[in-house]
């Protein structure tokens, strides 16, 4: 058809050519397109923003944990104290509080030494204990060590509480500051890399708290999910997608997933109460109790991913191999599933990624828990990095704030890492037909 | 071998379920319970598992009734030794405990802890009496209008209540019902500022229903805002929000004193001397009960408890006084402490 | 031998049948001429002889791990002395607890526990003779249909639709987990939420305008007795929803649309990714934002403009929840544009519409199904988020649209009736339940719409 050759049928003044018009409207047109451009482009960088942004208010606040203040102390490790054949039973306690005592020999009175003890950490008797465990020689010998600084200290040097103010309303008093000033200038106060972040479990004394109890923890769970998930996972797609015919149950099944994928978490959390612990009686706060709801969680996931990888693959690939002789079966294995195994993959990694990050249903089956000791297998009592968050930032201890943020920064890098394995594998074997 | 790697991972994941299946022997306390409790439990079970050779106990915070619900669920390794407690044991918890199976249980009071009503360092510490604690925040208040009849609560800012208060919107952050803090909160000053008032308090005698209601009920309009269960989330509040009163355990105002302050309640501050001293009228007993049956079969429950009921531990100068519970006097304790070593039953 | 061994050696039989099942395929091919006589390839033989020794031996180990503890225990218990039989169930277990404890040799039994001490060596001798049972019954099952199977390997044996029929099985056995779970969920809420609706009407439950679970705690309480009408926790629901879909779909689509149509490659595939973050990052952090950023920033903006905002605003817990479901938004409608072919663009355009237009008439309309699914998709991850609204959204229950008051949603309610100090079988606690079920039922009907949508306008290209 010519459009020139009749003039077009509209409202507008007749006299006019089409190009005419045209031309009129196109600023209006290109300014429309410009606008859409910018309010895409906007929408993004305020949706960037706000991942920079809470980015940096968490690294801001915890970046302070990797670093721990120390106190150097000079301990004599006294024959009198070592009289029974058992090492564990001497008073270390003692020693740190005589070290500490030959250190302000001037401070006198109950309430006074009881500041003065309070510099240290009282883990630094089970740091003395540890020693004399491994070398027995240290018996009558004095030695300078470093222990762990009391939290209060540790954020004071921090400067994360002041020592202005009145002597009430602090937490250090008058006298530890002094102290604290004094062991400063002898330099016998320092900072260093926090290693017992990343090799203690938790404890209630900040300074001394650390999150391998809860990386182990999510470790086994997430072990039990990816082992369990991923191929009940891929397979219910492969049937699904497939081989199911379509009738009433395939629909069924089809909703059931989809709605799965969409239930609130904590729901699933009733369920694993319900059915793991009450039913099979499985013990609470495992591992193996929380892999296996987090597995009943990312397993909808993985199908709907590993779904629409399956679907992704053209119909072409199929029929030449249905066309040369191929089963069904042979077809799907020996041909769809490699070239959706990329796509599958992608999907089970971000669903495992959202399972690294779920607390609401580990808080009913019992992880939500306090642990010392680090698990060593899927049925020792565990907690997970996202509960571990959960529990240090209800702590009433200043120091557990930026510890706070320091897990979530360990738990933000593995997310980051997991999903960067997704994008690179997505690169690496994209397809594109 | 799609086939063969498929069976691979599933014959592998089928030996971690048996693993998991497989009967478990417990060798260390498990312990469940109150939230409030949760914070000296974990300090005593840290101290224990360190100074001992028993592994450290598991502690959950499950919130007392679920606590119980768990311990009362019978006598066996699949059940808890040991739950922590805001409240004492209800009667009906003893039915359902004896019930199961569940007799012998050893009651321990370990403690106090204070509730406080606290602002923001900012502004100037409240100095409130109950009966303006109640009037601020019940439904329900006597008309000052006229003498005996009760209105829906009219009050908007504190100095229409006390001239002498400040001229700011009431506005509490508190705990929901479901909590022990906020029962504890209502029993000891909102129904001890309701009996300020006579007639009210004749109704205690006359009509215990109506007194309960107009006693305990607090307002829904906003001034009293459920905040959750989250302490140090309340406590964060109040600074960004200096208006605002938060009611919470003495122990997270013991760590912020720094940012918060407490408010006087009849004259008295909110001081670690001054709750211990039974001065400070709002603090409530803390409790952990024991399985009796469980002591000498599960490891470690005796020397447990015995930690827990040591000067060391829950003495004037003990770790859990650090960490802001208050002690039980002296004798209290001697006489709990004997209970433990004779392990004795309630 | 055990358990971890035993499956190690039926793996290995595994490999050992395969071979041996397709060496006698070769060789009944060898006799029948050649190997197109066979009716399934070599391997099938192979696969079919390996399923057959290792599926039987493999249940029946199972059974056999699952069944040894409480028959062991049943011996035990027989030769143990008369008044340690009669303790209760409970009681026992924890005579079982202790002899298991000695033999994981967790503990070494006092002078006094000489019983336990010989239970225990009675409960490792009947260990290990089951071990020693178990492994022997197992590999003999396992030789046994090996033989029976190997034995009838011929040329004609449909050895392929065998092996096929046993996968699709499996497959389907796979696919009917998602079935499993929606029983398991819903049998897990029913029971207790029966037992709540024995307390309070459903009725009442479902329609009742007042939400006030101040039910007494204690026995003595009898006074303040609670409200459950759910509508108010619903419709708060439903109100931070809202606020969390007016932040999120707008900048979700127009962030896909960007990405999809106008972006380069780089950008698509920094940005993208970066944004998948956003709903990675755990919720307790959003909580926690929610809570201190945002909500004293909205506060105070609402008071230097004369409006009174609670401290608790639906607003600020509703707009940090848009934030975190912008990637799913943004992310499945940016798949669903990507998979609009390139045709329908080009013919747009050549047809002399700008880039804008082609979005907007066509682009869009195509995808618009697989939109409105990642849209309903993100409005039930909103509805069931639990993090963020405990720490900002508070817990009181106002009816009331005005997205500066506070409200309360259902996943907070779970949570706080679930854990708190009340006794556990009261209405309050029971409540959650309730409120679970119908939360499940709610997300199901979304879920059968965004279905419908999807099966019915959905385009079909290639």
């Amino acid at each position: 058809m010519n459009n020139n050759a009749q003039p077009p049928v509209c409202c507008d003044t007749p006299g006019r050519s089409l190009s005419e018009r045209i031309g009129r409207d196109l600023p209006r047109r290109y300014r429309a397109e410009k606008r859409f451009r910018r309010l895409g482009l906007t929408a993004i960088v305020v949706a960037l923003s706000f991942l920079v942004f809470l980015f940096g208010s968490i690294i801001g606040s915890g970046y302070s944990a990797f670093r721990q203040t120390y106190v150097e102390l000079a301990v004599t490790f006294d024959e009198s104290a070592f009289t029974s054949e058992n090492l564990a039973a001497a008073d270390f306690p003692g020693l740190v509080k005589q070290s500490l005592r030959t250190m302000f020999p001037e401070v006198e009175g109950r309430a006074a030494l009881k500041n003065l003890y309070r510099i240290v950490s009282p883990s630094a008797a089970y740091t003395l204990q540890d020693m004399v465990a491994e070398n027995p020689k240290l018996i009558g010998t004095t030695q300078r060590i470093w222990v762990l600084a009391d939290d209060d200290v540790d954020m004071l040097i921090k400067g994360q509480i002041s020592g202005a103010g009145e002597e009430a309303n602090r937490r250090l008093k008058d006298d530890q500051l002094a102290w604290i000033t004094t062991l400063r200038d002898q330099g016998r106060i320092e900072t260093r890399f926090n290693t017992t972040f990343f090799t203690a479990g938790d404890s209630r004394e900040p300074e001394q708290a650390g999150i391998r109890g809860a990386v182990m923890g999510s470790f086994y769970s997430l072990l039990i999910t990816l082992l369990l998930s991923f191929p009940i996972g891929v397979m219910a797609a492969i049937y699904l997608e497939e081989f199911a015919p379509d009738n009433i149950l395939t629909n069924v099944i089809e909703v059931n997933i989809n709605n799965l994928a969409a239930v609130p978490s904590i729901i699933f959390g009733l369920l694993g109460l319900a059915i793991f612990i009450n039913f099979f009686g499985m013990p609470r706060s495992t591992p193996v109790v929380g892999g296996l709801v987090l597995t009943l969680m990312t397993l909808p996931v993985i199908i709907i991913a590993s779904r629409a990888a399956l679907k992704s693959v053209p119909p072409s690939i199929r029929e030449a191999a249905l066309g040369i002789g191929a089963s069904k079966m042979q077809t799907v294995i020996h041909h769809v599933l490699p070239l959706a195994l990329p796509g599958m993959l992608t999907g089970t990694i971000i669903g495992m990624a959202r399972a690294l990050g779920d607390t609401a249903p580990l808080l009913m089956i019992g992880m939500i828990a306090f642990i010392v000791d680090i698990p060593s297998g899927f049925t020792d009592p565990a907690t997970a990095l996202p509960v571990q968050i959960f529990l240090w930032a209800d702590s009433p201890e200043r120091a557990f704030t930026e510890k706070t943020s320091a897990a979530i920064m360990i738990l933000l890098a593995f997310l980051i890492a997991m999903n960067a394995t997704a994008v690179f594998l997505r690169k690496k074997f994209e397809i594109k037909w | 071998m799609k086939a063969r790697s498929m069976f691979l991972a599933s014959a592998l994941t089928m030996t971690l379920i048996s693993s998991g299946t497989a009967m478990a022997a417990r060798d260390s306390i498990a312990i469940v319970g109150s939230s409030t409790v949760y914070p000296f439990a974990t300090v005593v079970a840290e101290q224990f598992g360190k100074g001992s050779t028993f592994k450290t106990p598991t502690i959950e915070s499950t919130g007392t009734g679920g606590g119980f619900k768990l311990f009362c669920g019978g006598v066996g390794v699949t059940h808890p030794d040991i739950t922590n407690a805001s409240r004492a044991i209800k009667d009906s918890e003893k039915e359902t405990c004896a019930k199961n199976g569940v007799t012998d249980i050893i009651e321990l009071k370990i403690g106090y802890d204070g509730i406080v009503l606290a602002n923001a360092k900012t502004t100037e510490p409240m100095e409130l009496s109950r009966r303006e604690i109640f009037l601020a925040l019940a439904k329900q208040v006597p008309d000052p209008a006229t003498d005996g009849k009760l209105i829906a609560n009219p009050y908007k800012t504190w100095n229409q209540i006390n001239p002498a208060l400040p001229a700011t919107a009431i506005e509490v952050l508190g705990p929901p019902p479901t909590s022990g803090t906020r029962d504890a909160f209502t029993e000891m000053v909102m129904v001890a500022g309701a009996e300020e008032f006579e007639f009210i308090k004749a109704m205690s005698k006359s009509d215990k229903d109506a007194f309960k209601r107009v006693s305990e009920t607090v307002r829904e309009d906003g001034a009293y805002i459920e905040a959750g269960e989250n302490d140090n989330l309340i406590v964060q509040k109040l600074q960004a929000n200096p208006k605002a009163l938060g009611i919470f355990g003495f122990s997270f105002l013991d760590q912020n004193a720094d940012a918060i302050q407490g408010s006087l309640i009849e004259g008295e501050a909110p001081t670690f001397d001054n709750i211990s001293a039974g001065r400070y009228a709002v603090s409530r007993p803390l409790f952990i009960y024991v399985k009796k049956a469980h002591i000498g079969v599960i490891p470690g429950i005796k020397e447990y408890i015995t930690e827990f009921s040591s000067e060391k531990a829950w003495g004037d100068d003990g770790y859990l006084a650090d960490k802001g519970m208050i002690p039980m006097p002296a004798e209290e304790r001697k006489k709990y402490a004997d209970d433990v070593a004779n392990l004795k039953t309630m | 031998m055990d358990f971890p061994a035993l499956l190690l050696v039926l793996m290995l039989l595994a490999v050992g049948a395969y071979v041996l099942g397709a060496r006698k395929a070769m060789a009944a091919a060898a006799a029948g001429g050649g190997i197109r006589s066979l009716h399934s390839l070599p391997s099938h033989y192979g696969m079919l002889t390996a399923v057959a020794a290792v599926l039987p031996a493999l249940c029946l180990a199972v059974v056999w791990q699952a069944a040894q503890p409480p028959v062991l225990t049943a011996l035990l218990k027989a030769s143990l002395p008369a008044e340690t039989q009669a303790l209760s169930a409970g009681e026992f277990s924890l005579i079982i607890n202790d002899i298991t404890n000695v033999v994981a040799g967790n503990f070494t039994p006092g002078a006094d526990q000489t019983v336990i001490a010989e239970a225990a060596q009675r409960y490792m001798k009947l260990q290990d003779t089951s071990d020693l049972l178990r492994t022997g019954i197992v590999l003999l099952l396992a030789a046994v249909s090996t033989a029976l199977v190997y034995a009838r390997i011929t040329a004609r044996l449909r050895a392929r639709n065998i092996v096929e029929g046993v996968l699709k099985a499996l497959l389907i056995v796979c696919s009917a987990f998602a079935i499993f779970t929606t029983i398991g969920i819903v049998l897990s809420v029913l029971f207790e939420a029966l037992r709540f609706f024995k307390i309070v009407p459903p009725h009442e439950f479902l329609f009742g305008l007042d939400w006030s679970p101040q039910m007494a705690i204690r026995a003595d309480q009898t006074g303040s007795s609670g409200a459950f009408g759910a509508v108010p926790v619903f419709a708060g629901t439903m109100l931070i929803a809202l606020i969390a879909m007016i932040v999120a779909i707008p900048i979700g689509l127009l962030s896909a649309i960007y990405l999809s149509e106008y972006a380069g490659e780089r950008l698509r595939t920094v940005a993208k990714p970066l944004l998948e973050i956003l709903a990675g990052i755990p919720t307790v952090v959003y909580g926690f934002f929610a809570a201190l950023t945002v909500a004293p920033l909205i506060r105070d903006l609402g008071l230097s403009f004369n409006l009174p905002v609670s401290s608790e605003s639906a607003l600020a817990a509703g707009l940090v929840m848009g934030i975190m479901i912008i990637p799913f938004v943004s992310s499945l409608s940016e798949d669903v544009l990507h998979a609009v072919p390139q045709s329908l663009r080009d013919g747009s355009l050549a047809l002399g519409a700008t880039k804008f237009e082609t979005v907007k008439n066509v682009v869009v309309p195509a995808a618009l199904p697989g939109i409105v699914g990642g849209v309903l998709l993100a409005v039930s991850r909103a509805i069931g988020e639990t993090m963020i609204v405990v720490m900002a959204a508070g817990l009181s229950a106002n009816l009331t649209a005005n997205p500066f008051q506070a409200v309360t949603t259902v996943t907070v309610q779970i949570v706080t009736l679930l854990v708190g100090d009340q006794e556990f079988d009261s209405p309050k606690t029971l409540a959650a339940f309730a409120l679970g079920l119908v939360l499940f039922f709610f997300t199901l009907f979304l879920n059968f719409i965004a279905l419908r949508v999807v099966q019915k306008y959905r385009e079909q290209y290639e």
